[in-house]
């Protein structure tokens, strides 16, 4: 593969993404957070308890096992990371395929002497690339931050980079499918949100065995949460692993990934059979 | 062994098929082309003939339906058949968020060339398009003028040995014109093969010496330039002509064109045209001008698309030597 391609389809992808602000507003996103932990929380721990918790400058006094809260707010953190952090990502970033498809832009591209995965994979990348700045931004922003006020590192919670991001990436393929299929931006987030909503009433499986009546239902439901991606599951491992520092098994991340896979893989093969 | 063609294409097809609709365009029929290395090569024919699909089809940016084309002997499928290939699109959009810098950097860096190259190439590409003061300028603010010679730049900047140009002059004043075929001159002189799609049939007749006429899909004619517009003919200028002289003259001229009295007739013999000298002189009518003519590329065109194309006729594959 042909390196100074690659890179120069990374580069523009996060220019566009400076360009739509979406870099920047999913920037200032993380720092708002950031912000809020820096001065808005404070946490006062005394010997290894907390003395007092203030939130916008009420204080609730009352001794908390400080370890229990500080891995209590990494959790928090890393669920709304994981959860409206990959909305919003989704969001920002659905425009990025559809807008290289564009008449008069996309011809140039594929005259270029790469291959039309190439070109697709790198525009790929380069957008997962932006959310994971983004996400590294924010998780360590915060470790650092929680881990300077209160003395306790909690290294499990920089798990949520890697499990955000492989959500995002599991995401993003759907998005880019619909986007080769359709071009169209808006049909892509509506997609990829019903998959991601889908996804989350699948995950109540257990439940459904019980109260579904028939066995074809059932069977039905099973086979759709097995090979739709497990986005609420890889979400409670992330934050098992936080919380608890347990982990579920690795079903959930497999199957995800080889939907993603599949996903990636027909939009690679729609883009390499289109005509612009 | 260096293939003889720039550009070879073989039945070459292309059908647009309505994704619900079983609704279909053959918007490329059966071309079969050949461009020799070096040749300046205008593609010719009116709007919807399927130029800029036989052109995309070139660049592999249009799978075809049936037949192959080849690039220096090499399938346009492979991407390496398009290392050599410099490609300025017809109504491109080029990311407005680019510098003219950025921009020749970014698509340079596809076609392969190192950092160093490019670095040294860009203010090279940007003086020879006269940009030399706008390239640290978001590519917004250029005016139609400036984004074409930009294209222009952008096809150039890994020093190709074929060009391929859609429409080079569309929005281009007539300087920026003048500027673009002294650059293109400049390239031909180097042994660039140049492949020009165009409506504009003036400024082809003018660079190239090679063209072919496509209509409905297919090659209605082709062949040289030179050979093609040398169809000989006469024009005679005259004044005082009574009415009915001019309303015989004119049955025998192929073309009359009056004003402030004076007449210009076109003979297509010679033979006409000293017939309508004694007439004239019998009259006591004064000879303004006789002069020899030949066709323009004009003429050519409107006489083969008027012709419902000559597709008929025309030979299944075209040579063109450069």
């Amino acid at each position: 593969m042909n390196r100074t391609a690659s890179m120069a389809l990374i580069r523009d992808t996060f220019r566009e993404a400076i360009a739509r602000k979406i870099f920047w507003g999913l920037f200032g996103l993380s720092t708002l957070m950031i912000v809020f932990f820096l001065f808005v929380m404070k946490i006062d721990i005394v010997a290894g308890a907390t003395a007092s918790i203030s939130l916008f400058g009420f204080r609730q006094h009352g001794a908390v096992d400080a370890q229990r809260l500080v891995r209590g707010v990494f959790g928090g953190v890393a669920a709304f990371l994981y959860s409206w952090g990959n909305v919003i990502a989704v969001f920002a970033s659905a425009g990025l395929t559809p807008s290289v498809l564009e008449p008069g832009r996309i011809e140039l591209l594929v005259s270029k002497p790469l291959s039309r995965w190439h070109i697709l994979l790198g525009r790929y990348v380069g957008n997962l690339l932006v959310v994971l700045c983004n996400t590294v931004y924010l998780v360590i922003g915060v470790w650092l931050i929680l881990g300077w006020k209160t003395g306790i590192w909690s290294p499990a919670f920089l798990l949520a980079i890697p499990t955000t991001t492989f959500i995002f990436a599991v995401l993003l393929a759907v998005v880019v499918l619909v986007g080769v299929l359709f071009d169209s931006t808006a049909l892509s987030i509506m997609i990829t949100i019903g998959l991601l909503i889908i996804s989350l009433i699948l995950a109540a499986k257990d439940t459904m065995m019980k109260l579904l009546s028939s066995e074809w239902s059932r069977r039905l439901w099973l086979t759709l949460y097995y090979i739709l991606p497990k986005v609420y599951d890889v979400g409670r491992i992330t934050l098992n692993a936080i919380m608890d520092h347990t982990f579920g098994g690795w079903m959930p991340i497999w199957s995800s990934a080889l939907f993603a896979a599949v996903m990636l893989g027909s939009a690679l093969y729609v883009f390499s059979r289109r005509s612009f | 062994m260096p293939a003889d063609y720039a550009i070879e294409t073989s039945d070459l097809s292309k059908t647009y098929r309505s994704r619900w609709r079983r609704r279909e365009v053959r918007a490329v029929d059966g071309i079969s082309l050949r461009v020799a290395r070096g040749a300046t090569f205008g593609l010719l024919g009116p709007n919807g003939a399927g130029k800029t699909t036989f052109v995309k089809l070139l660049l592999s940016a249009v799978i075809p339906t049936g037949g192959t084309a080849r690039v220096f002997g090499r399938d346009v499928h492979q991407p390496e058949a398009r290392r050599p290939v410099g490609y300025l699109p017809e109504n491109h959009r080029f990311p407005t968020y680019f510098t003219g810098t950025g921009m020749l950097d970014f698509y340079a860096a596809l076609s392969g060339m190192s950092a160093a190259d490019r670095k040294r190439r860009i203010p090279e590409m940007l003086e020879l398009v006269g940009l030399e003061r706008w390239g640290a300028m978001r590519i917004g603010k250029y005016s139609k003028g400036m984004l074409q010679r930009l294209g222009l730049a952008q096809a150039l900047m890994h020093s190709p040995t074929l060009l391929i140009l859609d429409e080079p002059s569309d929005g281009v004043d007539p300087m920026g014109r003048r500027h673009i075929r002294e650059i293109l001159g400049g390239l031909e002189e180097k042994g660039v093969t140049i492949f020009i799609n165009s409506h504009l049939l003036a400024e082809v007749e003018l660079f190239c010496s090679e063209v072919a006429i496509v209509h409905k899909g297919r090659v209605a004619l082709s062949g040289r330039v030179k050979e093609l517009i040398a169809g000989k003919g006469y024009k005679l200028t005259a004044a005082q002509v009574p009415e009915a002289l001019e309303t015989a003259l004119r049955e025998r001229a192929v073309a009359v064109a009056a004003r402030d009295g004076v007449i210009d007739f076109q003979f297509a013999t010679r033979e006409h045209a000293n017939e309508a000298i004694d007439l004239l002189r019998r009259e006591n009518c004064l000879i303004e001008a006789l002069s020899q003519t030949s066709s323009t590329l004009e003429d050519v065109f409107v006489r083969t698309i008027g012709n419902g194309g000559g597709v008929a006729g025309a030979p299944k594959a075209v040579e063109v030597t450069a």
